[in-house]
């Protein structure tokens, strides 16, 4: 009894490693014309936002789609918590789930490194009157590799420096007509907290944790956290030493900016400045007077920081070639400009103060000149590489020491580097 | 493994007899009584308070949540953090999983314990000793161990994002081991007698189990009637890994999931949401808070 | 069988031999489906569904987890790649590793030392009968009934720094910590929440337990002059000995195995003061995605939890009285 036992139990173990296996190979299969009969495909995509005008939208997009392409049964949206998006996608994918087609944002690099997902330039090419030549390069870097692109930047958002003016009046600040430095936004900042006891510049979604959004700052030292093709850590040299010891001042100096465990929100009026996406401007109420300027400039001159969201099909899609029309098609001409609204376009064409003021109830014309469609060209992004997750949390468990008073700048970050130089080496 | 011989079924926890009417008690022990009645109820704080803030403060709005000075009472209840508990995610549902998932776990897991001790305790045949041990490995390791191949293997039969791993692997795995531990215990403790009458009266072993021993089971039973409804409604771990359809998670799961857009806790929403989790199970205890206990007491786990 | 007629004594002792029967492969069954092999049967046939259970969702997995830890794995295509022993030399070698060890060490043992003496601690106190003492019973053991999630959520609401526990401490006039930013404090928090949840569980087994000690044992020793300390650690300790025993192994392999309060309360937090050895194997298969190294450090902790309750068990000869 006891060899029967254990033959089929070696059994079970060899049958569950092969179904284990085998289950989970996926075979890169190359986009086959369509041959679908009608109303036989079903394509879902994985969203993260749920909010309902910009659901209605693609619901919307998505209905005169199937007007003209009978093979679709049904095109649906899967609104996925934000908190959780990333890990609630790798499940869905790992669990032999994966939707057609997927938003994506430091996942991406993840996916594309992974090759999970389909090359959209031939799509996009082939689709007539698509218009490839409209994108930005500058807004495809990121989701690219070897030149083909991987996933749209449906959603380019510049960072901007939001300013409450009614508190600068109050400590009897105002900001310079033109070349506004950092050094000056710590100076009035400092002043602001003097006066009204409110913090001085914030930088929004960064709460002494997501260092990434830290980026906003250190490109005006001409800082980056990794070298071009994210192999070497870059934290510890000069210019990201200047940075942070810049920000270590500010909060520890100078009071301007609040240290950890202060939450400061600016848009209920509590701050100064705040450094946030230029998207998040539907937040201000107008129970005190805004005005929305482009990021100063550091040592190393002017620059400009865009937050980008990627849509994608994955290889694992059932119908990948009906996919891909699908993306070509609400990433066509007509429809980013109805996107646009809600998502900065990366096409040249969409990119001008006066269509983007159309749509914007909180933003004039030339503010949105100024800090969307002066920006996105040159900007760079926030760091992003594979294994995000992981390289965000030991960052942040070796950032941690740079935040109190005695901290040594230089110290810390060379610990950062050594915390995160072998995931970068992967 | 110890056999301890168990009061007979039925019989509560004794209690030390009090001394005789008439007699006075020394004026010392009205002290000492007193200081026992201010130091349980000083230790008692942190047992009940907690619940009580978290009733209380689900009928608070938002901004008043973390008032300072606190008060568990607030001037203007509202009942508006428990509309918003079911408007932001399909909660009703959720609570229907939960306790449908629960009971289905229970009622397996009653019948597998039940006839697995039953036969550890008292039929013999080759092997047991070496397959009752096989069958307690159950109980060391633990769940995160094994989720990862778990999810392959239900991966490879397509039953991700179904209910289905979490009712088979709670029902069959850890809670159930613990429960075949209990069963045998009771079942080893049992008077032989009856048993052996019915088998002279040429009764099968399934007929003895099913109208003999289960009657007698009583307590141990509801023993593991409560050990594993409690385990399944707590699974945490598990819904995370499985189900990514917010219309098919679990109350714990769901519980997690009050965030706003940016990450940022909706304390009210949660709280509301944690207490409507919470006043069911605690009522039922309040009301068989004695099955509850004695049953814990008597099913053999104090060795 | 007619009353009165005269049967062969065959016929009334072997009861495999029905009137009429004559078929020889029947008789042979009946013959070889003794009382015994028919329990032997009903033996097999009732542990089954348990047995199939374990191996199915428990060892074959186990092995699966060895077979995953000697690979890399890409989750995104699934595809697994050999590696040997890669797995097991960067668990030599990685930096977190000894810090996660030294936090688990630490909850465990808090939460083992604490839930034991509180435990038993309440026993004692609720062992007499008083007005109430079912009341307070009730309400030491109510917090097991509770769901964990909902538990450790309410706790960490009262764990804000604005939140409830600070406010009181303001009105005394204390600065509280920022409790769950600070990490002896988030330890501690985690730690207390999680005794005060299911010492119930303990405290109930061992009042059970000291119910059990005979009365006469602690007259006789009270006739010999002995204190109350005494008695306590002389007879009382020694005499509910197999309690202690199990209720430290429930608790520990509990403790190891503590995952959703940590998620919820801390999340590994702050830095890695909290991640204990089972929220670091969730962080690196499902947050990092790091399913071979992942499934490394399962199999380390599932080797702590055997030498653990293996080691305890076999104290039990020197630590444990009485045993029937």
């Amino acid at each position: 009894m006891n060899t029967a036992k254990k033959l089929a139990g070696a059994a079970a173990l060899a049958t569950a490693a092969i179904v284990a296996l085998a289950g989970c190979s996926a075979s890169p299969a190359a986009p086959a014309p369509t041959t679908a009969a009608p109303n036989s495909v079903a394509l879902r995509m994985t969203v993260w936002t749920s909010n309902e005008a910009q659901l209605a939208l693609f619901a919307s997009i998505a209905d005169s789609y199937k007007a003209t392409h009978p093979e679709i049964k049904s095109i649906t949206f899967e609104s996925l918590p934000f908190a959780d998006y990333n890990t609630t996608l790798t499940t869905q994918i790992a669990g032999g789930n994966a939707p057609d087609l997927a938003w994506m944002g430091d996942l991406s690099k993840d996916l594309i490194a992974s090759d999970a997902l389909l090359p959209l330039t031939p799509v996009l090419k082939d689709t007539k009157g698509w218009g490839y030549d409209d994108l930005l390069p500058s807004a495809t870097a990121e989701f690219s590799r070897d030149g083909q692109l991987y996933a749209y930047p449906f959603s380019n958002s510049p960072y901007a420096l939001y300013v409450n003016k009614d508190l600068l009046a109050a400590a009897g600040q105002s900001l310079p007509a033109e070349g506004l430095t950092w050094d000056q936004v710590s100076t009035i900042g400092a002043a602001v907290n003097v006066a009204t006891g409110k913090a001085g510049f914030v930088i929004r979604d960064f709460d002494f944790s997501a260092w990434n959004t830290l980026a906003t700052v250190w490109t005006g030292w001409g800082a980056s956290a990794w070298n071009a093709d994210g192999t070497k850590c870059t934290f510890d040299d000069d210019k990201m030493v200047g940075a942070f010891t810049f920000l270590h001042d500010a909060v520890y100096k100078h009071s301007a900016m609040p240290g950890p465990g202060t939450k400061a929100d600016f848009f209920a009026g509590d701050s100064a400045f705040t450094v946030a996406q230029v998207s998040r401007a539907s937040l201000l109420t107008g129970s005190f007077g805004y005005d929305v300027v482009p990021l100063p400039a550091g040592p190393a001159g002017t620059y400009s920081v865009i937050g980008q969201a990627g849509m994608g099909v994955l290889r694992t899609s059932a119908h990948p070639q009906e996919a891909g029309s699908f993306l070509a098609y609400l990433t066509g001409p007509e429809n980013s400009a109805k996107l646009s609204q809600f998502f900065p376009s990366a096409r040249k064409s969409l990119l001008s103060g006066e269509k983007l003021a159309a749509n914007n109830t909180k933003l004039t014309a030339e503010q949105l000149q100024s800090v969307v469609v002066d920006q996105i060209p040159g900007a760079v992004t926030l760091p992003n590489h594979t294994s995000p997750a992981e390289i965000a949390q030991k960052g942040k468990t070796a950032l941690d020491a740079m935040w109190k008073p005695d901290a040594d700048v230089e110290k810390v970050l060379g610990s950062v580097c050594s915390a995160i130089s072998p995931l970068l080496a992967k | 493994m110890s056999t301890d011989t168990l009061p007979a079924s039925g019989s509560r926890i004794p209690m030390p007899t009090a001394p005789p009417a008439g007699v006075r008690r020394p004026r010392g022990a009205v002290a000492r009584r007193i200081v026992l009645y201010v130091a349980l109820a000083v230790m008692a704080v942190p047992f009940i308070v907690p619940t009580i803030w978290m009733i209380a403060s689900s009928f608070k709005p938002l901004d008043q949540i973390f008032a300072s000075p606190p008060s568990i009472f607030t001037a203007s209840p509202t009942w508006d953090a428990y509309v918003q508990a079911f408007g932001f995610q399909p909660f009703a549902r959720q609570y229907a999983n939960s306790v449908y998932i629960a009971v289905v776990v229970t009622l397996l897991v009653l019948l597998v314990s039940s006839l697995a001790g039953y036969a550890f305790a008292r039929l013999r045949f080759p092997g047991q000793n070496v397959l009752f041990l096989v069958v307690l490995v159950g109980l060391l390791v633990p769940g995160e161990v094994t989720i990862v191949p778990l999810f392959q293997m239900f991966k490879g039969v397509g039953l991700i994002n179904t209910h289905w791993p979490l009712i088979l692997v709670t029902a069959l795995a850890a809670p159930c081991v613990l429960a075949t531990f209990i069963m045998r215990q009771f079942f080893i403790a049992l008077p032989v007698e009856l048993e052996e009458a019915a088998r002279l009266d040429g009764l099968g072993r399934l007929a003895i189990w099913w109208r003999i021993c289960l009657p007698l089971a009583k307590p141990a039973l509801s023993a593991v009637a409560i050990l594993t409804f409690l385990a399944s409604w707590n699974l945490y771990l598990e819904p995370t890994v499985y189900l990514t359809s917010p219309d098919l998670f679990t109350l714990p799961q769901a519980l997690t999931r009050y965030t706003d857009a940016y990450g940022g806790e909706m304390w009210n929403t949660q709280l509301a949401a944690a207490t409507m989790t919470v006043v069911p199970v605690l009522v039922v205890f309040l009301v068989a808070q004695r099955q509850f206990v004695e049953g814990l007491a008597h099913s053999g786990l104090k060795g | 069988m007619t009353a009165g007629s005269t049967l062969p004594r065959e016929a009334v002792t072997t009861a495999s031999r029905a009137p009429g029967d004559k078929d020889p492969v029947r008789r042979r069954a009946r013959r070889f489906w003794t009382m015994r092999r028919r329990d032997a049967a009903a033996g097999y046939l009732f542990i089954a569904p348990q047995v199939i259970g374990v191996v199915l969702f428990v060892l074959v997995p186990v092995g699966l987890a060895i077979v995953y830890s000697l690979n890399k794995w890409n989750i995104f295509t699934g595809r697994l790649s050999f590696v040997g022993g890669a797995n097991y030399a960067a668990l030599a070698a990685d930096p977190q590793l000894p810090s996660v060890l030294g936090a688990t060490a630490v909850f465990s043992l808090g939460v083992v030392v604490l839930n034991i003496a509180l435990g038993l601690g309440l026993a004692v106190m609720l062992n007499r009968r008083f007005h109430g003492v079912t009341f307070f019973r009730t309400l030491f053991f109510s917090p097991v009934v509770i769901s964990v999630v909902a538990w450790t959520l309410v706790w960490g609401f009262l764990l804000q720094d604005n939140g409830g526990i600070n406010a009181v401490l303001a009105q005394l006039g204390i600065h509280g910590p920022n409790w769950l930013q600070e990490g002896p404090t988030a330890m501690g928090a985690v730690i207390v929440t999680q005794v005060i949840r299911s010492v119930g569980v303990n405290m109930v087994l061992f009042l059970s337990a000291l119910q059990g000690v005979p009365s006469e044992l602690y007259e006789a020793a009270r006739i010999d002059g002995a204190g109350s300390r005494t008695i306590f650690t002389r007879i009382t300790l020694p005499l509910i000995s197999p309690t202690l025993l199990l209720t430290s192994i429930i608790t520990i392999v509990g403790a190891l195995q503590a995952f959703a309060q940590i998620a919820v309360l801390t999340e590994g937090g702050p830095a890695l003061s909290t991640t204990v050895l089972v929220y670091y194997v969730f962080q690196q298969a499902f947050t990092f995605n790091n399913i071979g190294y992942g499934s490394t450090l399962a199999l380390m902790l599932l080797t702590f939890v055997m030498l653990l309750t293996v080691l305890q068990w076999q104290l039990r000869r020197k630590w444990v009285f009485y045993e029937h």
